[in-house]
């Protein structure tokens, strides 16, 4: 059996935590390749819709941080 | 070209190939040890040998040094050589048993242990190195020896005068038989160190070729002139074989360029103190002894430590660190630095409360200092948070010395406690409070210019012109104005700007350049023709993500009509044949893959814009900082994510519309809310720039506060430059004063803004296009020490009116007492009031002054003297002032006694109490805000718990508000002197005229819109928006009377009332949810 990976969807505010993204990045910190980012231009800006429709779509896990 | 068979394809190379180089080209992998880019090969690890098959019979060849022709066979996968290539290994192992890349290699063909015997070299002779050293212009090492015999070695064994040291063939060594040390002890004698990187502060080393840090701006590697080879010998030049744009150039020379310029602004900045000198820290001996600033990087995640908290010398993680203050500051016995750094005290708390938070386990942080000066807006608040909820030790003492403790890194230190005992104790870690100062090349550029230099080698300024030298023309900002923190150097760099803009307002614009606009091609109802361009950027992206495939790929997807992959798709030849293919693909959409929207946006809709597109026509998909970056060991995988990414930006491209920038006019006159010095300041600073300006005070005359100070830290009469100033603001022309005067009313927005302002009854209204609020602060009215009980106890201010008024009464007086924080630093006002500690010295002096034999005492509880102004505190204390400190749990106390007043202090040397007969007391009160929040409603703007007002950020954007159009400066920002209002008062005209200079300003696109038909008018987004964004159409209006409406002028973009909405009346373009939800539903393949 394959080891199970999960699928993590991130959304992320423009204005901290995709720029936090984008230095760990520049910082060429390492870490697995499980997540899909979609920026937002806030979290203010994210539904409960987004989240729900993210897992039905077959993310394991939605992440929204800002 | 030649053309030849790789292991039964097809495959083309250039004249004078090698196969190696050819099979690289095709990703057919052969393995090789000696082999480098950059060197001529040699062919002497035989790892590379592959079968070439000549048309009759087979033979094996070196593919890294055997030239290709035409019509040759070659196999590098048979199992011939295979077994060859085994053997090989086998034989390299045998002789280097103990070297990974071997075990490695051995590992892959199945060798478990090698028949031959063991030896234990860890050189394989394949003379990299040696190569290496001749590329670099030295031949300083060779082979040497014959068959057994032979080795890498300098002539005759001896270490070389020629060898310089430079690491080269360390470099690429593959087995680590030459290492660093091995150079300093056997080939050079030179000293073989790292070069140090600046950034890390000498705790990592560098490259010759180096970016000095991942944000550097730009970010584009230079070449250190000074250590690289090839500045020394002619020779290397490697980097140039590597670069795949041709970008460097050896050859390029110091140009001395002349600019023609009105004014200058220095901004040099400070070096901090070398604290090498300090024998008794030990800090030039000991690894474990280091600056703040090491410490700094020690904290850094990108630092040398990746961010772990752990020593320099063992890597072992601290469980104590002590922090010692005042190093190189305040100091006139082991270095000549009389003066506070200012910003010193604040560090050390906050690295001592991030190091608590770094470590998983109980980390003691002890800050030994001699004042705790935390008088910035806030910095009380913290300090009182450090101290109480991270139970950071504060030991007011100025350690002795350092000592080692022999046979562990550990340091053991020697202090005189508060109480006067000696005291030890053993630290893990110690961490030197550094002091700024000015480096040697910024006073010889201050001797260049001519301009002259404070005691302590600061730029000369006046209290009233803060950011002008002694040399008309050139201004300063910055810590070489003096110590200062980030929010008090951004607001002198504003005033700096605005200084030189003041002089130089007439030649505005005179330099600029028009850009053509491109006419926008019209796209509605067009079927998207999307664009893919796949970014390698060098090796970035395509050093990890498989680029050609995840091109190919976009090409698969819908609507995508064009897909390309480029080396640098922001370099400029890119970005002119992107826009050409847009033209001549008659693209409507364009995703470019690459780096992050956060840097790269604006360029590529530029690229958009100049081939006539909407700029949000367009979406930008990170496969590097937030891909091949951060997965480099899962190639195959990076690849998938980049493939998603990309299917999920097509997505969504091919829903973005075309979207306007509402332009806007913006109303050249500003209104400054204040008529103190910091709003005199402020107008006078934009009616030089040219703009009308609306003064308005609510007092009967102009000059707020200042017209009760006496003089300033440096001397100057307060009131003689206060009334050249309201002269000033009077005359002027452009500047109409309204005293008397309260705001009524405030309509509007950035740009245009409508304020109705009453004076004696009548109302008048205002247009404005931007809003300076300096409203001030006023006097604290003690409750306390008797005040009000007796004439002879006063506040600071009515000792400065007895001072201005020449009071004769004064030099008679034979005792007087400051008591100072009355008000500040209390529970109900945890603040500092920063100028009292400067002010009350001041005025002790000026007593002493009047009768050097009355005997004046100052009641402290941390003298906070801040910058240069510290030298006042050391004359009060050469002028004989007595310096007493007492504790908020035991205020001094005062009694009124038969006419008589006495004041009992526990004098904090001696432990007892003191009881002074005194015939003045004057009490430091706190400046306390006017919490004006009728004003911050009018505006949209917030106070702090204090009652001040919030500016925008707390570092960075000191003068001005979240709300656009809106500044602030002086007192109603937080307590300061008068020279920082005037700075800050400067500051926010600055500001303000980088809005009113442009005449009109473009909105985003990205703006939330109202469907109207479909709102309901539950008003949730008029209440939920912190931009005050939407509103509801009148009641009486012809089309949707009560439905909601968004001024795209406030909106943010955040989409707060999109997701709030309960109908989906409301539409965030260019982030729509439809928008959202194809990047969701393209999550995966499927979908």
């Amino acid at each position: 059996m394959s080891e199970w990976e999960p699928k993590i969807v991130s959304f992320l505010c423009n204005w901290c935590s995709y720029g936090a993204a984008d230095l760990t990045g520049v910082s060429r910190m390492q870490y697995p390749p499980n997540i899909r980012v979609v920026r937002i231009p806030c979290t203010g800006r994210m539904s409960p819709k987004f989240a729900l429709a993210a897992l039905r779509e077959g993310a394991d896990a939605v992440w929204v941080s800002g | 070209m030649v053309t030849f068979k790789l292991n039964g394809k097809t495959v083309q190379g250039e004249e004078g190939q090698y196969i190696l180089q050819v099979a690289e080209k095709y990703g057919v992998e052969i393995p090789t040890l000696c082999h480098h880019k950059a060197l001529e090969p040699a062919g002497m690890c035989r790892l590379c040998t592959v079968e070439l098959f000549d048309g009759r019979r087979s033979r094996f060849v070196t593919a890294c040094n055997y030239p290709i022709w035409d019509g040759m066979e070659i196999n590098t996968d048979s199992e011939a050589v295979h077994q060859g290539r085994k053997l090989i290994i086998e034989l390299l192992l045998a002789r280097c048993p103990n070297v990974p890349v071997l075990q490695k290699l051995a590992a892959k063909y199945g060798i478990q242990e090698p028949r031959f015997k063991k030896e234990e070299d860890d050189c394989i002779l394949c003379g990299l190195c040696t190569r290496m050293c001749e590329k670099m212009g030295n031949s300083a090492i060779s082979l040497t020896g014959r068959g057994v015999e032979m080795s890498v070695d300098t002539p005759f064994h001896v270490q070389s005068d020629i060898c310089m040291a430079c690491g080269a063939c360390a470099s690429v060594c593959p087995t680590g038989h030459i290492t660093l040390e091995k150079i300093a002890r056997e080939i050079t004698k030179k000293k073989a160190t790292l070069i140090p990187s600046e950034y890390d502060m000498g705790l990592k080393g560098r490259k010759p070729v180096y970016v000095p840090y991942a944000q550097a701006v730009p970010n584009t590697p230079a070449i250190d002139r000074d250590v690289c080879m090839h500045f020394k010998t002619g020779g290397c030049k490697v980097c140039t074989e590597f670069c795949g744009v041709n970008a460097i150039d050896h050859s390029m020379k110091d140009e001395i360029i002349e600019l023609e310029v009105g004014a200058i602004i220095l901004a040099p900045g400070f070096q901090p103190f070398d604290p090498s000198r300090f024998d008794n820290y030990d800090y030039a001996n000991h690894p474990n002894v280091i600056t703040a600033m090491e410490f700094e990087r020690v904290l850094s995640a990108s630092g040398p430590t990746g961010g772990h908290l752990v020593r320099i010398s063992d890597h072992k993680e601290p469980k104590k660190i002590a922090w010692f203050q005042c190093v190189g500051s305040r100091d006139t016995n082991k270095c000549d630095n009389a003066y506070c750094s200012s910003v010193c005290c604040m560090y050390a708390i906050k690295e001592a409360v991030i190091a608590k938070e770094h470590a998983e386990y109980d980390l003691d942080c002890a800050v030994f200092y001699m004042d705790m000066r935390t008088h910035g807006k806030d910095f009380e608040r913290f300090y009182n948070r450090a101290k109480d909820d991270h139970g950071i030790r504060f030991l007011r003492s100025r350690v002795h010395s350092v000592t080692p403790i022999s046979g562990s890194d550990d340091l053991e230190i020697r202090y005189v406690s508060e109480s006067g005992e000696a005291k030890t104790e053993i630290f893990d870690m110690i961490v030197l409070s550094v002091g700024l100062e000015t480096p040697p090349e910024t006073i010889a550029l201050a001797n260049k210019l001519g301009i002259a230099l404070t005691p302590g080698n600061f730029a000369r300024t006046t209290t009233f012109q803060p950011v002008a030298t002694s040399k008309e023309g050139i201004f300063v900002c910055g810590a070489f104005q003096g110590p200062r923190d980030i929010p008090q150097a951004v607001v002198d760099s504003s005033a700096a700007s605005a200084s030189a803009g003041e002089m130089l307002s007439s030649a505005r614009n005179t330099e600029t350049k028009e850009k053509e606009v491109i006419p926008e091609t019209n796209v509605a109802g067009d079927r998207p023709r999307i664009g893919v361009f796949v970014c390698k950027c060098g090796i970035n992206i395509a050093g990890v993500v498989n680029v050609p495939q995840v091109r190919d790929y976009a090409a698969t997807l819908p609507y995508v009509e064009y897909v390309s992959d480029n080396l640098y798709s922001c370099s400029q030849d890119t970005q002119d044949s992107m826009a050409d293919i847009i033209k001549s693909k008659n693209l409507n959409r364009v995703v470019v893959a690459a780096c992050t929207p956060k840097t790269h946006e604006p360029l590529f809709q530029e690229t958009l814009l100049n081939a006539g597109l909407n700029k949000y026509l367009f979406e930008m998909v990170n496969i590097r900082n937030q891909d091949s970056w951060v997965h480099k060991n899962n190639p195959a995988l990076a690849t998938e994510k980049a493939k998603d990414l990309v299917r999920m930006g097509v997505s969504k491209v091919a829903l973005m519309q075309p979207l306007k920038e509402a332009e806007l006019q913006v109303n050249q006159t500003g209104l400054v809310i204040g008529g103190g010095i910091s709003g005199m300041i402020s107008a006078r600073s934009l009616a030089n720039q040219g703009y009308e300006t609306h003064l308005v005070e609510r007092d009967s005359k102009l000059g707020g506060q200042a017209l009760n100070l006496y003089r300033t830290a440096k001397g100057e009469d307060v009131q003689k430059e206060l009334a050249i100033l309201i002269e000033d603001v009077t005359k002027n022309d452009k500047i109409h004063v309204h005293l008397n005067t309260t705001l009524s009313s405030v309509e509007g927005f950035v740009g245009n803004f409508k304020t109705n302002i009453s004076s004696n009854g009548e109302s008048q209204s205002i247009e404005h296009g931007i809003a300076v609020v300096a409203t001030g602060a006023t006097s604290l009215v003690p409750t306390e020490y008797g005040y009000g009980k007796d004439k002879r106890i006063l506040t600071s201010l009515e000792l400065d009116r007895k001072l201005i008024e020449k009071d004769t009464a004064l030099k008679d007086i034979e005792s007087a007492v400051f008591i100072q924080c009355v008000g500040s630093r209390e529970p109900e006002r945890p603040y500092c009031s920063r100028v009292c500690c400067t002010h009350s010295i001041d005025n002790a002096l000026e007593l002493k002054k009047l009768n050097p034999d009355m005997n004046v005492y100052v009641l402290y509880r941390d003298i906070r003297t801040y910058g240069e102004r510290e030298y006042l505190y050391m004359e009060a204390r050469e002028a004989g002032v007595i310096f007493i400190r007492y504790s908020l749990g035991k205020k001094p106390v005062v009694e009124l006694t038969d006419g008589k007043i006495f004041i009992t202090v526990t004098d904090h040397v001696l432990g007892i109490p003191l009881r002074i007969e005194t015939d003045l007391i004057t009490l430091a009160s706190a400046i306390v805000p006017y919490r004006d929040e009728k004003l911050a409603q009018f505006f949209k703007v917030p106070l702090n718990d204090d009652g001040m007002f919030v500016e925008k950020h707390a570092k960075l954007g000191p003068s001005e508000f979240a709300t656009d159009g809106v500044f602030l400066c002086g007192l109603a920002h937080y307590p300061k002197p008068i020279e920082e209002s005037i700075a800050q008062g400067q500051a926010a005209a600055s500001r303000a005229v980088t809005l009113l200079s442009r005449k009109t300003i473009h909105t985003s696109g990205t703006v939330a819109k109202v469907d109207p038909a479909i709102c309901s008018s539950c008003g949730v987004c008029v209440s939920i928006c912190p931009y005050s964004a939407p509103s509801f159409i009148d009641a009486s209006a012809r089309m949707f009377p009560g439905k909601a409406q968004i001024n795209a002028v406030l909106c943010k973009g955040c989409g707060l009332c999109v997701a709030s909405c309960r109908s989906g009346a409301l539409h965030l373009q260019g982030f729509d949810n439809d928008q959202i939800f194809s990047q969701i539903f393209a999550l995966s393949e499927a979908g």
